[in-house]
This record gives C-alpha cells, sequence and structure tokens, in this order.
C-alpha cells in the first residue's frame, strides 16, 4: 500500500466523500422529471403504430366491412382466428362473417390478420388491459370485437393510417374491392373510378 | 379445333420422333403437341386444357416456341408433327405467357377475398407464378349474377372463357347443357338459350372451372378451401362406386369434390376408359343428408305407445336381454336379420357372422335381394362367378353394347358415361332395348322401344334371330353339341314375327340387332333393373349367358354378360354371404369344406343346411308368427314393399323389432328398439362397387350425437351375446375377413375371372333349356303399364332426406305420362285421373315426361305420397325368391 492511497482512504473517510457522492445522486434527481408514472392513475401515451387488442370496423354506413374471408385465420400464425362466413340473407351476393372468434389468450400481437385484411376490417387499437377474474371471456366473439372497434375507432384509424394500410378515409372504399351485384337488386353502385 | 388423340385400341399409330428442349420424344402420331410434351413431365401452364377432352386454345398460355416460326404456337392446339423442334422455356416464353395472365386479370374482378375459388384458383396460381403485380388497363365487366339454376350460380364477371365447363359437358358427358353467348358485350357461359339451367346437374363445370365463375349453391360462402378436412371416400349412392373428396369443417359436410378437377388436368386419354373421375348429382349435391338434423342422436327405446331416448347402455341391455330371452323359449330360428346394402363390406361380414354366431340362426338377408339375386344366382350357376365380369374399361372399348332393360344415365349415371365414351370415342354400336325412351337410347345407334314386360321375349327373338340367320359361333357350340341342339329345339317353336309383333318391333330389328352383337369383337350386355328386378328375371339372365355362349362371347376378353347395382355394395352383401344360401366368399351354404373352414376360424357350428330364410320368407315367417325377433340394420321394408306384401302386419305380430339406422324411417317408427347408426362418411370400411372392385371407405367425421358406426353395434350385440369378439376398428375385422377369403381385396383391382360355361352347358343345362323359352308374357287386361323406377336425382329413400336433392326433383305426387297418351284422355297437366290396378285404385295427379313412352306411366320409387307402390301386385321368384313388384297393369280414368 503507497502513501497516495493512505491518503486517499484519509481523506475519504475523514470528509464522508461516499455520503456526498450518494447526495450528489439525490439532488441531480430532485431538480428532473420523474421517469416512472403512477400507473394506473397516469398512463403512457402511446405510439399510433402500438399492436394492441383487436377491433372489427364499420364503414360510416355502418355497414360491416368484414366479407368473412378467412385471410386472417389463414395468416395467423398462432391459430387464434376463426371465421364462419354465409351469404348474407338481406343482400344476396354479399358475403359476410356470422361468426368471428379470437381467443385473445393464445394472440401474439404480430398484426398479420390485420396486414391480410383485404378491407381494412380489423385493426389494432391501444387497449393492452384485458385483466379478468374469468379466463373464457378473453375468447373475443364477433360482438365484443365490434365493441372493441367501434370504442376504440380513432386508435384503430389512426393504426392503419400508421401502417400504410388506408389512405384516407374517402379513398378507402374506392381502391379497395368493388363486388359484384346480385341479379335480384343492385346492392351497390358503380363506383366513380369506374364508371 | 378438334385434335382425336389416337384412342383407337384397334388401330396402332404410327410413332414419330420431335425434338424438345433437345431431347428427342417420340409420340404416337395425331395428337397434341401439349400432350406430347406434358408425357415427358414438363408442365407447362394452361387454363383451359383438360385431358378428357379435345384442346380448346383460348388461354394463350400453353405457349411454344417451334423452330421456323417467328412468334410462340399454342401448343395445345398444335399437331406433333415428325421432326419438329420444340423449345417450352425461355424469358420470351415468359413474358409472353405473362402478357396472357394479364389479359385475363385485366377484366377479372378481383373479388378474391369473397369469391369460394380463392386459394383453389388457377388465375390466382398463375398471376403468382408469373409475378403479375399490376394492370395497366383494368375494367369491371358488371355482368350480374345469374341465380337462377337450382344447384350453380353463374358470375360471368369472373369467367375466363377456357370453356372447359361447355367442353366437359358436351364432349365427356354428352349432355350438352351449355353454350357461349354474346351477352352484354362480353362472351359468357349460359345454359342452352339462355334459360334457367336445367340438365343432369352432375356438376362436372363446377369441378373443372379453373376460377370461381361457377359456383356451388350449397356451400357459397361457407368456406375457404384451406378451411376444409377434405376425405377421401367411396360415394354412399349407387353401384358405381366414384371415388369423391368429403370436405368437412368441424362437424358439417360442406362440400363434396371429384378427381375431376382442373387441378388434375394432365393425364393420358386413353385412361379415361377406368373412369374420367366425375361424380354425379347424388355424390355431388347429395350429401346434406349426412348432418341432417333429422338424424338420430340417441338411443330409443318402446316405453308404453312411444319411443323413449336412453343411454346406449340401457338400450342394448335391452336389446340383448329380449334376443336372449327369445332365443331361449321359441329357439335360434325364431329370430332374423336384414341388412341394408349400404353398408360395409366389414359391417356385412359382421351381421351374418352375428346372425350365424349370435343367435344362431340362417334366417338373414340383404337388400341385393331386390334384384342383383337373380344375376347373382343365375351368373354364378352359368359361369361360376356369381358377379359382373368386365370392368369399366371394357364397357368403354366394346364395339357393341346391348343394353337391355337399363336406364342407366339415370341407376347409374358413371356407367352410362363410360357407354358414352364406347359411343363416341369409340365408335362403338349401342342397341338399347327399353320400355323408355332412355337417354341412352337418344345417344346410342340402335335405339329399340319395347312394350312394357317383354324383355324376356326380346331375348328370346335375339336367341332365335341369331340361330336362324347361322351367326353362331362354331367354336363354342361345337364343344357342347347337346346343349346347342337343346337350345335349338327350345327356340324352334318360337316365331320371330310372333315376338315382334308382341314386343312392338320388327323381325327385320331382331335380326339387324343379333347380327350387330355376334359380329362385333367385343360385344358386351348390360342388363339391370328390367331383367333383375322383373319377374322371371332369373332366367332371363340365363338366356342372356345363352345369347352370348351361342355367339362365342363367354370368355372372349371384352366381351360378358353385365348386370349394375343400385346400392352400393349389393356385390359386397353377396359376396360376404348375407344370404341365407351363401356363406363368405360366395359359396353355397352347403359347402362342406367352407362349412369346415368357418366353423374352425368362428369356433362355432353353423345353423344346419337347409335351414334359413330370405326377405319373403322371413316377412311370412314374422305373419305366421314362426318369426319372433328381427333385427333390422338400415332396411326399410315398411316403405320399400307395397302393401300387398303386409309388413306392416308382419311386423305388428313381432316380439321384438331392433332397427338400426342413422334415421328414423318408417319401419323404425314401429320398432321396439331404436339403435343410432352413423352413415358412411363417420366410419371405415370398404365398398365392392359393381365391377367387383374393392373401394375404401373413410371417416370424414366425428360421428354425429352419439350415434356409433354399425359394426361397434354388432360387434357390442355379439359380446352381449355370449361371444368374445375383440374387434378394435373395421381393419381388425378386415384382417379376418382377408384370412378367409384371400385375395378378396387384391388392392382394390377386381381379379379377373374368367367366365367358364362347360360345366353348366355340360350337366343339365338340356333339360333347364326347353322351359326357359316358353315364358308366355301374361297379358293384362288393363291398358297401361305403370312402371316404378328411379329417377337419376335420387337413390333409394336416402336421397329424399337430403334437401338439397329434394329442392332439385321434389315429390311431385303425379305419375308421369306420355303427351300423346294424355291428349287422347284429354288430360291437362296437373288433372286428377283415378289409377286402377288389381290391388286396388287411387287419385293421383298427372304430368307429362317425355321419356315416357305411349301406353305407359311412371311414378318414381322413391316416394311413397301418395302410395302408388301399394297398386302393385309382387311376383316372387320360384328359384331366387326376388320380389318383384315394380310393375302392374292399370286403367286412368280421367275425374
Amino acid at each position: 500500500m503507497t502513501v497516495q492511497t493512505l491518503t486517499r482512504k484519509f481523506l475519504h473517510a475523514a470528509l464522508f466523500y461516499e455520503i456526498w457522492d450518494a447526495m450528489k445522486v439525490m439532488f441531480k434527481h430532485m431538480f428532473h422529471k420523474p421517469i416512472t408514472f403512477q400507473y394506473p392513475r397516469e398512463q403512457r401515451t402511446i405510439p399510433d403504430t402500438h399492436r394492441g387488442a383487436l377491433g372489427l370496423l364499420r364503414y360510416d354506413d355502418g355497414r360491416e366491412r368484414c366479407v368473412g374471408c378467412d385471410l386472417c385465420e389463414a395468416a395467423c400464425p398462432s391459430r387464434c382466428i376463426k371465421v364462419i362466413s354465409a351469404e348474407d340473407p338481406d343482400r344476396p351476393l354479399q358475403r359476410y362473417a356470422t361468426e368471428f372468434y379470437i381467443d385473445i389468450t393464445k394472440c401474439v400481437f404480430c398484426g398479420y390478420c390485420v396486414e391480410a385484411c383485404p378491407v381494412n376490417a380489423l385493426a389494432m387499437t391501444k387497449m393492452y388491459e384485458f385483466s379478468t377474474h374469468d379466463k373464457r371471456t378473453l375468447l373475443f366473439d364477433k360482438k365484443r370485437l365490434y365493441d372493441i372497434g367501434e370504442r376504440h375507432l380513432d386508435d384503430a384509424k389512426k393504426y392503419l393510417y400508421a401502417h400504410n394500410q388506408e389512405k384516407n378515409l374517402e379513398e378507402s372504399r374506392e381502391y379497395r374491392y368493388y363486388f359484384p351485384q346480385s341479379v335480384v337488386k343492385p346492392t351497390q353502385t358503380t363506383p366513380k373510378h369506374l364508371s | 379445333m378438334g385434335l382425336k388423340p389416337a384412342t383407337n385400341p384397334d388401330v396402332d399409330a404410327s410413332t414419330i420422333e420431335l425434338n424438345i428442349d433437345g431431347k428427342t420424344v417420340t409420340a404416337k402420331d395425331g395428337v397434341s403437341l401439349y400432350d406430347v410434351i406434358s408425357s415427358t413431365g414438363k408442365i407447362i401452364p394452361a387454363m383451359c386444357y383438360h385431358y378428357t377432352f379435345d384442346p380448346f386454345g383460348s388461354c394463350g398460355m400453353c405457349l411454344v416456341m417451334q423452330e421456323g416460326k417467328k412468334a410462340p404456337v399454342r401448343s395445345c392446339t398444335a399437331k406433333a408433327t415428325a421432326g419438329m423442334v420444340i423449345r417450352t422455356e425461355g424469358d420470351d416464353l415468359f413474358q409472353a405467357r405473362k402478357k396472357a395472365v394479364e389479359k385475363h386479370l385485366s377484366v377479372h374482378p378481383l373479388d378474391c377475398p369473397v369469391c369460394d375459388a380463392d386459394g383453389h384458383c388457377e388465375l390466382q396460381d398463375m398471376a403468382f407464378q408469373h409475378g403479375v403485380t399490376n394492370l395497366a388497363n383494368a375494367k369491371q365487366k358488371f355482368i350480374p349474377e345469374d341465380t337462377r339454376s337450382l344447384v350453380l350460380d353463374f358470375n360471368m364477371n369472373r369467367c375466363i372463357a377456357c370453356a372447359e365447363c361447355i367442353n366437359v359437358c358436351k364432349d365427356v358427358l354428352m349432355i350438352d347443357a351449355l353454350q357461349f353467348m354474346k351477352k352484354g358485350g362480353f362472351n359468357q357461359v349460359v345454359a342452352k338459350g339462355d334459360l334457367p339451367l336445367a340438365c343432369e346437374f352432375c356438376g362436372d363445370c363446377l369441378a373443372v372451372c379453373p376460377v370461381g365463375a361457377i359456383t356451388n349453391k350449397f356451400s357459397k360462402y361457407l368456406y375457404k378451401p384451406w378451411q376444409m378436412k377434405k376425405t377421401t371416400t367411396t360415394c354412399n349412392y349407387c353401384g358405381d362406386g366414384c371415388q369423391m373428396y368429403v370436405e368437412t369443417k368441424d362437424t358439417e359436410v360442406i362440400r363434396v369434390t371429384s378427381p375431376l378437377s382442373w387441378k388434375n388436368k394432365w393425364g393420358d386419354r386413353a385412361d379415361t376408359a377406368k373412369g374420367h373421375g366425375g361424380l354425379c348429382v347424388k355424390g355431388r349435391f347429395g350429401f346434406e343428408y349426412i348432418d341432417s338434423p333429422t338424424r338420430l342422436k340417441r338411443p330409443l327405446v318402446r316405453k308404453g305407445n312411444q319411443l323413449v331416448e336412453v343411454p346406449w347402455l340401457e338400450a342394448m341391455h335391452a336389446a340383448v336381454d329380449r334376443f336372449a330371452d327369445i332365443r331361449k323359449k321359441h329357439g335360434p330360428d325364431a329370430i332374423a336379420g336384414l341388412i341394408t346394402a349400404r353398408c360395409t363390406n366389414e359391417e356385412l361380414y359382421l351381421f351374418q357372422k352375428l346372425m350365424r354366431v349370435a343367435f344362431r340362426t340362417n334366417n338373414l338377408d340383404s337388400s341385393a335381394r331386390y334384384g342383383h339375386m337373380n344375376f347373382v344366382q343365375a351368373s354364378k350357376l352359368a359361369l361360376g362367378i356369381g358377379r359382373t365380369t368386365n370392368d369399366w374399361e371394357d364397357l368403354t372399348k366394346a364395339k357393341a353394347v346391348l343394353v337391355i332393360g337399363s336406364n342407366l344415365t339415370e341407376t347409374n349415371p358413371l356407367t352410362s358415361v363410360r357407354i358414352k365414351e364406347a359411343i363416341r370415342v369409340y365408335k362403338a354400336q349401342v342397341m338399347v332395348f327399353d320400355s323408355a325412351v332412355t337417354n341412352l337410347g337418344k345417344l346410342g345407334s340402335h335405339p329399340f322401344l319395347i312394350k312394357p314386360g317383354t324383355e324376356g321375349l326380346v331375348i328370346d327373338g335375339l336367341v332365335k334371330a341369331t340361330v336362324d340367320l347361322d351367326l353362331v359361333d362354331e367354336e363354342s357350340v361345337k364343344k357342347h353339341p347337346q346343349a346347342f341342339a337343346a337350345l335349338k329345339s327350345a327356340v324352334g317353336s318360337i316365331s320371330l314375327e310372333q315376338v315382334a309383333a308382341k314386343t312392338g318391333l320388327t323381325a327385320e330389328q331382331f335380326k339387324e340387332a343379333a347380327s350387330i352383337f355376334a359380329e362385333s369383337p367385343r360385344s358386351i350386355i348390360l342388363c339391370a333393373e328390367g331383367i333383375v328386378r322383373r319377374p322371371n328375371g332369373y332366367q332371363n339372365v340365363l338366356k342372356l349367358v345363352d345369347l352370348a355362349w351361342i355367339t362365342g362371347k363367354l370368355g372372349r376378353p371384352g366381351c360378358g354378360v353385365n348386370t349394375v347395382t343400385e346400392e352400393p355394395n349389393e356385390q359386397g352383401a353377396v359376396d360376404m354371404g348375407v344370404a341365407p344360401e351363401f356363406l363368405p366368399g360366395l359359396a353355397s351354404f352347403d359347402d362342406q369344406t367352407m362349412r369346415d373352414k368357418l366353423a374352425k376360424a368362428w369356433d362355432a357350428t353353423l345353423p344346419t343346411v337347409g335351414s334359413g330364410a330370405h326377405l319373403t320368407e322371413i316377412l311370412n315367417r314374422c305373419r305366421s308368427g314362426h318369426i319372433r325377433a328381427l333385427y333390422v340394420v338400415g332396411e326399410n321394408p315398411l316403405a320399400t314393399l307395397p302393401a300387398s306384401m303386409e309388413v306392416r302386419a308382419a311386423l305388428d305380430r313381432l316380439e321384438l323389432l331392433v332397427v338400426q339406422d342413422p334415421f328414423l324411417t318408417e319401419t323404425g317408427q314401429m320398432a321396439h328398439i331404436v339403435l343410432p347408426a352413423t352413415t358412411s362418411a363417420e366410419k371405415d370400411g370398404t365398398f365392392t362397387n359393381l365391377e367387383g372392385r374393392v373401394l375404401r371407405v373413410r371417416q370424414g367425421m366425428d360421428a354425429i350425437g352419439e350415434s356409433v358406426p354399425d359394426w361397434q353395434i354388432l360387434t357390442a350385440l355379439a359380446n352381449g351375446m355370449g361371444c368374445q369378439w375383440e374387434y378394435d376398428s373395421a381393419n381388425d375385422i378386415q384382417s379376418e375377413i382377408m384370412k378367409l377369403l384371400p385375395g378378396y381385396y387384391n388392392l382394390g383391382q377386381p381379379k379377373k375371372l374368367t367366365p367358364n360355361a362347360d360345366h353348366y352347358l355340360s350337366n343339365g343345362y338340356t333339360a333347364s333349356a326347353a322351359g326357359r323359352y316358353k315364358t308366355a308374357r301374361s297379358e293384362s287386361a288393363r291398358p297401361f303399364t305403370l312402371l316404378m323406377g328411379q329417377l337419376l336425382y335420387h337413390s333409394g329413400k336416402l336421397s329424399t332426406l337430403a334437401p338439397g336433392l329434394m329442392k332439385i326433383a321434389p315429390n311431385t305426387g303425379r305419375i308421369r305420362m306420355n303427351a300423346a297418351d294424355m291428349e287422347r284422355l284429354g288430360l291437362q297437366d296437373g288433372a286428377m285421373v283415378k289409377l286402377t290396378s288389381d290391388r286396388g285404385s287411387l287419385q293421383i295427379g298427372v304430368q307429362v315426361d317425355q321419356s315416357v313412352a305411349p301406353q305407359t306411366c311412371f311414378f318414381p320409387e322413391h316416394f311413397n305420397e301418395p302410395p302408388v307402390k301399394d297398386l302393385m301386385s309382387v311376383h316372387v321368384d320360384a328359384i331366387t325368391g326376388v320380389p318383384s313388384f315394380k310393375r302392374t297393369g292399370v286403367t286412368i280414368e280421367k275425374v
């Protein structure tokens, strides 16, 4: 042990160096904004691209977007989606999903289903709080999914814009599919860009 | 553009050599270049090509470069010639093909998400393969969907005008129900004359459509191809034994598809002789009975006056106790059993084992008794075979086909496609003798409309004409001079003119038919319901064997006497010994070696020789009280047999009636115990089809409700009766059958059997031949003949439980009559008439039907409302015990 190190040790002990060192950290934090926050009273701002709970969307006129094409089921890597489709009895030639289930306990939130959806009927929202006393409630059915979609409509749309899936409201319907008409009665007018 | 591939089996096409991608390839002269290229294993994309018909050349995908030509050529419509130098790959060809895809896509609606063909679409595959990502000038057709047809929807926006549907309909099936029509500026596929589609509804157009332009109404929008479980199985409707894919989602059957599809479009044209892979309306659209809500889900036991649902254990205990009780009190012969030929071979085998070992009785029969038994016994006696001798390939390649008493297109649609191919490709002469204007009669070269009930006389006439014209084959006849002398003297008294007058033909027509039949190198006789289900069926089959023998057709390759079966496994039922006169393997019941073998294998003593009763005898004994317990598996004698058989009275006297069926049938409603069985889609096993091919039946879905496969119920019942059977699966039963009947399964291929009539002709033939040609037709005093028979859209009573088929062919409740007769009687369509037979009369509406001959009327046998079947008298064959009840004389009066 050299004289130098002895002196430093003595000085540190005499001047309570460790205490001042700790105080330095403390005073530094006294003057800067806290990093943690008081969840659930305070909530984090979430980016638009966040992949949260899935919701089903409607068009502005209230019609279901989903055409029951089952591409989400095919794309899903964790096999948590189940779609059962049929012909819409009121509107011949329109296919729709009679039942739609997402087992959110199995979902890995990859967002492939949203990407696969040809009509942008599925979107992810910023909702991430699923805690429940009963795991069975986590099998989202069609009604629940539309509820989520309705409640988080803004977030869902932002998600679609952020992922470049939907341009804006006006165009969205036109650049999407136009479905053939029924022989009984026309269900859609010919869109502008096609007539 | 028609390029006939070399399919004539009599002429060897010369071989040519050409160069494909630097390799020398030999091919037959006259075939399409595309076929030559695909035979080398190279696959060029082609959307309008299918090997079953001639190339059409509309899609423009099969482009190849031919040396000496500047532009690519379409290989499908180009004829392969010697010395061609062909290049099939290269960037220029890829670009040209890509252009063709873009051309199709630019007018395609791209509604893939809602399209049923999504994921099973050739255009999609082609767009993906060729990397088509954007389209310069896309436009839409906006053609409204044609939903007028009962089974198919035509969405012509998606059509790529490949004409596969039109070609398959016209060339392969010879129905010709579709055509192109220019409508709204586009070439569209429409039903003939732009009317609602009215055809055989086989749905082969749907199968070959490479896009989603033709969709199935029964499963529209219910599925995506990747969601379904696909099971290869055998159709449960007729004896053709078509292979099909049952596609299921959980506990629902979504659709049925066929091996014929745009997906397997490459093949040798000559292979279609074994079947083109399509289905008929029943197979493709009649699947809805499987998951029908009317299926029985739990066992029922009669308590008081009604059937009450009980657990399986209770029902089985009740059944076992009461069977055991009756056997103890009244002996084993107080028990009898009937089984349907819609069960698998394994179940039929198990059933007869149960009856003979567990119940120790020989009172058992199957629905083969309704007609097929006539053929089996005649063929067994004369030829020692007991089944048809020819397979589909022989039928297709025949030069002359004698179809007698068979409306083949209605009863066995896919066998009739074989005859159609014989007409179309192999240029066969088809002689059709029938008392109705049949579809085959229209297509065949020699249609003969005969008077109803004269099928037997027609054979007399043909034999007589053969002898008279000396068309006999010297070699065959010389071997058995005594037999031929007997036959000659038997037909000696027949006058061809008289026969001709009675049958409604002329003597010249008989001579023509006989000479065509005798002179063709490959002649086939096909007899069906008009022979085997009518009085004297057994004798008539023997007469047909005579005809084949004297013309030298017995044992010659590609010739023979054949029949078709109505139910899928009638042949299997006979082969498995479900008849009092047969043991498994078609051994006679008194065959001591087989009896010893079985007794050893089963570790039991078989019922004594001479005991046992067949269907009509069982019903008689039920009525007389000798039989006290009846075990009915899938059969429904109450709804099948006419009232004069007094089936209800017979069943009423029973102490115990156990019915095992997927549905609650009329017989089931009278039962004491009803056990729910599964349909063939929910179990494993095999069917033996009319060719003798053993075909796999595979489980496609879990059983509905608590229903259980028949073999499980049979095993449980046997174990309850004190046997120790340890069958865990249909495979276990199969291995037992394999041990007892070596070579029966034969990997699904029918064993080639050579008929040998020597024994029959040299033993007792002379005595029997004389009596055979004396059958005088019992002239009915009534002016009309009422015939009951099958419709194309139905099979037995089973198909009436499929709502889709009932939509296509509902029970109109009217008899069908010829337009001329209706006019003569002053009847309008729908008018009420009084129909009177010897057995009673009823009031019924009439409807016009072009296929009904004058002086006859027709009612489908599938329906009992109104009970037309009760007008029928029953004639039971003395030798085979076959009850025939499909024809009677009636008077028709306007009311």
